[in-house]
């Protein structure tokens, strides 16, 4: 969800959708901890997972890798 | 193997401060640790290239059970731009150039402490994720952002206003 601008559009000063404002003050009630276990998730992540290293000379050579070998609905091509 | 947890990056911090590690918590997980409520994966650390450094990166992997080869500690030493570790009890992505960061020094003196964690400044973060501009980091951005606003109007560390 795009931030939303104000009604005049004469502003750059962002506003802050409701929803997420109300999460992010949600958030912000919580430990560490527990923001922890809320974002980290795991789940399987084809190619990418079926290696146990991998090195790249150049984050130019690591982006092209994955733009050739991962899934495009990975996200990991640039756009 | 599981979703990282809060403990391990406890192990992180700990491993590393003892060994002198010079590295920052960039990306989403840096994000996360000031703050942002969302999911990801993985956690990413900036790490400072310079010889010493990848020597006690190197010494903190181990410690914390990552299984590195002599060539895989190599690469490593060697000053690779990015490694991909899932050798060990959670995964890491280890950066030493990432995208719209100059310098690791640049990013060191912005950076901020949370709980004794170092994390990248939140506009180092999104700096980087707009560099980078892949689909997923575009997807992420616009709620940054609006993390990033809401972070500076209850000033947050290192904001100017």
């Amino acid at each position: 969800m795009p931030a939303k601008t104000h009604p005049d559009g004469r502003s750059a000063e962002p506003v802050i959708p409701d929803d997420w404002l109300a999460e992010f003050e949600s958030a912000a009630q919580r430990p560490l901890k527990t923001r922890f276990r809320y974002a980290f998730i795991k789940t399987y992540k084809p190619v990418l997972d079926d290696a146990p290293f991998r090195a790249f000379d150049t984050m130019e050579s690591y982006r092209h890798w994955c733009e050739e070998n991962l899934p495009d609905w990975l996200g990991y091509g640039r756009v | 193997m599981g979703a990282f947890e809060y403990r391990q990056a406890e192990e992180i911090r700990d491993v590393f401060r003892k060994n002198g590690v010079r590295y920052l918590f960039i990306g989403k997980s840096g994000a996360i640790l000031l703050g942002f409520p969302d999911t990801t994966q993985d956690a990413d650390l900036f790490v400072e290239r310079s010889p010493e450094n990848c020597q006690a990166l190197v010494t903190g992997l181990r410690e914390l059970d990552f299984e590195l080869t002599e060539d895989q500690a190599s690469e490593i030493l060697r000053g690779k731009d990015f490694v991909q570790l899932k050798n060990g009890p959670f995964d890491l992505d280890l950066v030493f150039a990432p995208d719209g960061i100059e310098r690791f020094d640049d990013a060191w003196q912005r950076h901020i402490e949370v709980e004794g964690f170092p994390v990248c400044h939140l506009e180092d973060i999104i700096a980087s994720k707009e560099a980078t501009n892949r689909q997923k980091d575009r997807e992420s951005l616009p709620r940054l952002k609006s993390f990033l606003a809401y972070w500076q109007q209850l000033g947050g560390p290192g904001t100017s206003d």
